[in-house]
């Protein structure tokens, strides 16, 4: 009953989605400085949600290599129309901090929601 | 998790980066004066890993400035030729003064992605307490 809550595998989806984006955005500002470092993000939580892994490759045998790479909407892409430094470095500080801003928002709320949802699922139990 | 784990790399070497740009400022502030010296400049890359991009960023080895050096004229100066000049470095201490701050703002946003990436993971692992 409790295996498929859809509210607990969103909130998953959605804290796994704003921990990439994180590193992705800290890749961004460690490259700050790089010439021809093109600035890079991920595609919004609501379009990668839908887009399942159907496509996969699954590891069906213990001597199978697992594919690592992670499904696809949750690689990044380069983010085109800014204009960058003369070096051809398109990272922007202060975006990449309001985007970090907007990361740890959404961070919380799926924790939160996860939390919250684990309290009433825990009040149905009955207290111990 | 492995996300937020991998974060923590990418922003501690762009922090080890930017230091070490900060040394070559430095160093090229204190040898502003002295006769022939050519400024450090520090250009950063990509590091690569079996392959594949890591996202973590590294200090290439350094290269040289290699702009004309100024030719000083003190004839009293121990370098100075038979007209009088020797040559300066060319170190220009309003550039790297902006170099610095960049740096410094550089790092800053660094220490700021490692900070958050810590308090996410903090938060994560809050859930497991109750």
């Amino acid at each position: 009953m409790f295996d498929q809550l859809e509210i607990l595998s969103m909130a998953r989806g959605l804290a796994t989605h704003s921990a990439a984006r994180q590193s992705v955005v800290a890749q961004n500002l460690a490259q700050a400085d790089t010439a021809g470092y093109k600035a890079r993000d991920l595609a919004s939580f609501g379009e990668s949600y839908r887009a399942s892994s159907g496509l996969a490759l699954r590891s069906t045998r213990a001597g199978h290599i697992a594919d690592s790479t992670p499904p696809p909407a949750l690689r990044p892409h380069v983010e085109r129309g800014i204009d960058g430094d003369p070096n051809g470095n398109t990272v922007s500080i202060e975006s990449q901090m309001v985007k970090s801003a907007e990361i740890r928002t959404q961070h919380e709320m799926a924790l939160s929601v996860y939390r919250t949802t684990l309290g009433i699922l825990r009040t149905t139990l009955g207290r111990r | 998790m492995s996300d937020l784990l991998s974060s923590f790399s990418v922003s501690a070497s762009g922090m080890a980066a930017q230091s070490s740009r900060l040394r070559h400022v430095s160093e090229n502030i204190a040898n502003a004066d002295t006769p022939g010296y050519h400024r450090k400049l520090t250009p950063f890359r990509e590091v690569m890993q079996g392959g594949r991009m890591t996202g973590e960023v590294e200090a290439a080895p350094v290269r040289l400035d290699d702009t004309e050096l100024p030719e000083v004229f003190d004839p009293s100066h121990p370098m100075a030729d038979e007209a009088g000049f020797y040559r300066g470095s060319n170190v220009d201490l309003v550039i790297e003064i902006a170099d610095a701050r960049e740096a410094q703002r550089s790092y800053e946003a660094n220490l700021k992605m490692f900070d958050q990436a810590r308090q996410m993971t903090r938060s994560l692992l809050e859930i497991l307490r109750k």
